[in-house]
């Protein structure tokens, strides 16, 4: 049995742990609440500055920036957590006057020392403001960051070299979806869709990656950015690519595209046998794509065993104009037609009421 | 007793004093393992916090917000007699930020008016329309409507009575998204509650099958136009105790094994699941009263045995607020049927507890919910017992049982104060003073009765589930959340208006 005295020295400690506690907690809402006010008390005084900047032309900033720029370590401390803030919802004069007022601070050349900083939070939070600041110099060491042993700091540098808009940054993004070190891929296609025009060639060599994903975000990026000229070779991928991944993307991307050459590989793609997650997305497709052309088969698909093969295309009908308005109706009258008919009804109730008709394009993560 | 009888009981009390003296030990040490275990369990949810907080400013809600790669999601929302407060809460699903997502409800067949109030405020037309049988239902599905014209991302369907487990079953076929937020009527959502729950899936779009959200107790808090927008602490000692009892058990705790991979419960309040996952195990099972505990139980074992790496988190930034009982007859319900629904889980699934196959799943968490979760009513009853008849027998020093009990009463509340220095540190939800006071009374509290009483709850459930009593739904009193628009204390509601809508709840867990 435990020897009294064990027992009165634990309940002496607990008091002394509970009443530690209690200290503590009022000791953190005492700290947060002295720190929250000496900070607005600080950065007060620069704020109508900021606003100024904000506000000004690019020819009426100059006073203020150099006002700005002056201000002591401590106000900056201060005010730069809502300046970071700032950055990403700003644009324009008011964006590049806060861009201005970094480099005059020397903030975004800390930043950049902060990238190789050994803490993970201090890259991550550099990552995201350089992006923020869209600090092409910085996109060598954002690019390094995509391998970054810390998952989040990874993310953050994707999402920077996206900010940023340098079509450097292509090669190493699409790198970095395969790895024990990898990226997700809706960062990195989110990335490379910011990238602009210039991007588009790297982008496109990603379709003979080595690297299934790399190809699958390729053509997703493709498709989202309107690269019509990249049609063939996305419809290629759709009929020769071995993953059903990368086809679904291309199928998805045709329907973006809305090109000829997108149809019959998507007409293909439909008919039984194909992976279903694959037929429902093609289904879509030829729904965006509205060649009349895919009637006939999207008709057929109105009885297909899948139901979400079959609703996918009723709906992709309807997107089709009066075509398939009539497919549909002719489908609902038949008196023999089961599911079909069922589906076709669906889809005219639907439009009968001017609901929301889109159609089903995304089947998995 | 004469000095015959004396003799012939004389040889029982020795076996009898040794038994009962084992016992209380036995008491002891269970006393200070479970609340040692949650103390790790806060601690290790402490480094979480940490780690979450120096990260905030890079998490990237605002590239999710407006990313149209961030996955789409189908929110289900079951509803039965709702007819109160389902328009709010629909309107405020709606304005959820979040770039493409679509609200399902499915009115369970209610007798109040709820779909009639939903197509005269969304202006609904019912439409004929194909329901995928995915997943098997129960209850036939009587109509489908959407709304006429507009661009608004609105579903209900109305189906026949089957309970909340078979209408959530209706809202996974009727889905179109790959992702399906479970969320209960009467939850309150933080506006970037999607955004937040949904964030591990565009992480970690691989492995991650299912997120958990934060739940908070909504009683006391300030509620406008469909949002908490000032988190208090309740007045009442039953609210305060509840605030307690979820920062340490339902946040602290499931933060905790979250970050050791062995989260087992995600609440029915609000829940993400990958569609595919859901259809592969077959939806929820509506005849278990846990069905949420049920479910991720089974997509455990699922994705165990097809030997798939996969993760199942719990997302901890506060986002999701669900009325708690303020009646200690609601309350005792609730608890009945959450450790019915336990005891149900726990002998369905017999065969993965202690099962290596089923890694930590098996090896630690589902052992530790049986003799730390399913049992410790048992125990703590058996303490009440016991420990005075050890003292009656002289097995047990009656000096030393009170400092005892002080002691374990000193650490269990202890252990919750670290919950509420933790949530102060990390979340600092509640502006004023007196909620953190309110809270610390509620630690205080916690111990005396409230921990007794709920302990003979459970245990009543457990042996309703152990002699398969029929299955009893019983109406939950809610209070509501107040009128669109309006500023509402949920507590202020319950003593002006006693707004009293009663629903079936199929299995509110926090």
């Amino acid at each position: 049995m435990i020897a009294p005295e064990v027992v009165t020295g634990a309940f002496v400690c607990l008091m002394a742990v509970f009443v530690a506690l209690c200290v503590l907690i009022a000791g953190i809402r005492g700290a947060r609440g002295y720190r929250n006010r000496r900070r607005e008390r600080i950065a007060a005084p620069v704020r109508p500055l900021l606003l100024e900047l904000l506000c000004a032309d690019e020819a009426e900033q100059g006073w203020p920036l150099l006002r700005l720029a002056e201000m002591d370590r401590r106000t900056w401390k201060a005010l730069e957590p809502t300046l970071a803030e700032m950055l990403g919802k700003v644009s324009g004069t008011a964006r590049s006057g806060l861009v201005r007022l970094y480099e005059l601070r020397g903030a975004t050349e800390n930043a950049v020392c902060e990238l190789g900083s050994l803490r993970a939070n201090r890259r991550g939070r550099a990552a995201q403001v350089l992006g923020r600041l869209g600090h092409r110099p910085a996109v060598p060491e954002l690019c390094r960051l995509l391998a970054d042993h810390d998952p989040e700091v990874r993310l953050s540098a994707a999402r920077a070299l996206g900010r940023v808009g340098d079509a450097r940054a292509v090669p190493y993004l699409l790198e970095s979806l395969r790895g024990s070190r990898a990226v997700p891929p809706g960062t990195v296609t989110r990335a490379l869709t910011l990238l602009g025009p210039e991007a588009l060639r790297g982008i496109a060599a990603g379709l003979e990656h080595s690297e299934p994903l790399a190809r699958a975000v390729s053509i997703e990026v493709l498709g989202a950015t309107g690269a019509v000229s990249r049609t063939t070779e996305i419809a290629r991928a759709l009929r020769d690519d071995p993953h059903t991944e990368v086809r679904i993307k291309a199928a998805r991307a045709l329907g973006r595209l809305g090109m000829p050459d997108g149809l019959e590989p998507l007409m293909e793609a439909v008919r039984p046998g194909h992976p279903v997650g694959l037929r429902i997305v093609a289904a879509g497709a030829l729904g965006s794509l509205g060649a009349l052309a895919a009637t006939g088969p999207l008709g057929r698909l109105l009885g297909d065993p899948d139901p979400h093969v079959a609703a996918t295309a009723a709906r992709a009908l309807l997107r089709l104009g009066l075509a398939g308005e009539d497919t549909l109706r002719a489908a609902a009258d038949d008196p023999a037609g089961g599911p079909a008919a069922a589906h076709a009804r669906a889809a005219l109730a639907e439009a009968s009421v001017g609901s929301r008709l889109d159609v089903r394009v995304e089947v998995a993560l | 007793m004469t000095a015959a009888g004396d003799g012939a009981w004389e040889w029982l009390v020795g076996p009898a004093h040794l038994l009962i003296k084992a016992c209380d030990i036995g008491i002891i040490i269970y006393f200070l393992a479970i609340n040692t275990a949650y103390l790790v369990l806060i601690l290790i949810a402490v480094g979480e916090f940490v780690r979450r907080m120096r990260r905030a400013s890079f998490a990237g809600y605002d590239d999710a917000a407006t990313s149209p790669f961030t996955p789409p999601v189908s929110v289900v929302m079951p509803a039965h007699n709702e007819a109160a407060g389902i328009i709010e809460a629909v309107r405020a699903m709606l304005l959820l930020r979040y770039p493409v997502f679509e609200v399902v409800v499915v009115d369970d067949g209610s007798t109040d008016g709820t779909l009639e109030a939903l197509r005269e405020a969304f202006d609904l037309a019912e439409v004929e329309y194909v329901v995928p049988e995915d997943v098997p239902v129960r209850g036939r599905v009587t109509s489908v409507n959407v709304p006429r014209g507009g661009p608004v991302p609105l579903v209900v369907a109305r189906k026949e009575n089957g309970g909340k487990a078979d209408a959530l079953n209706v809202g996974i076929n009727l889905a179109r998204y790959p992702l399906v937020c479970m969320v209960d009527a009467d939850s309150i959502l933080d506006s970037q509650a999607l955004l937040a729950v949904a964030k591990p899936f565009s992480d970690d779009p691989m492995r991650v099958v299912a997120t958990g959200g934060v739940v908070g107790l909504a009683n006391g808090c300030t509620v406008v136009a469909g949002r908490v927008v000032e988190p208090h602490v309740p007045a009442d000692l039953l609210g305060r105790v509840q605030v307690v009892e979820y920062l340490r058990a339902f946040f602290l705790g499931r933060t905790g094994w979250s970050k050791v991979g062995g989260l087992l419960i995600i609440a029915g309040a609000f829940g993400l699941f990958r569609r595919d996952a859901l259809v592969a195990v077959g939806g929820m099972d509506p005849d278990c009263i846990g069905e949420d505990a049920e479910l991720v139980i089974r997509l455990h074992r699922k994705l165990r045995e097809e030997g798939r790496p996969y993760r199942i988190a719990f997302v901890t930034e506060p986002i999701s607020w669900s009325e708690a009982p303020s009646q200690l007859k609601v309350l005792a319900r609730q608890r009945r049927r959450w450790h019915r629904g336990l005891t149900e889980i726990l002998i369905k699934h017999r065969r993965m507890i202690g099962n290596p196959r089923y890694g930590l799943i098996g090896t630690l968490v589902l052992p530790f919910y049986v003799v730390f979760e399913l049992l410790a009513p048992v125990v703590e009853l058996a303490g009440l017992v016991l420990v005075p008849l050890g003292v009656l027998i002289g097995a047990v020093d009656l000096d030393f049982l009170w400092k005892f009990m002080i002691v374990a009463y000193a650490y269990a509340v202890v252990v919750s104060l670290v919950s509420v220095a933790v949530e102060e540190y990390a979340f600092h939800r509640f502006t004023r003073w007196r909620d953190v006071w309110g809270a610390v009374v509620g630690v205080v509290a916690e111990n005396i009765g409230y921990r007794q009483l709920t302990a003979w709850w459970r245990l009543r459930g457990m042996w309703d589930a152990l002699h398969r009593s029929p299955q009893e739904w019983g109406a939950m009193t809610r209070t509501g959340f107040g009128s669109p628009g309006g500023v509402t204390d949920v507590t202020d509601v319950d003593a002006v208006l006693d707004v009293r809508d009663s629903k079936e709840d199929g299995g509110d867990r926090a």
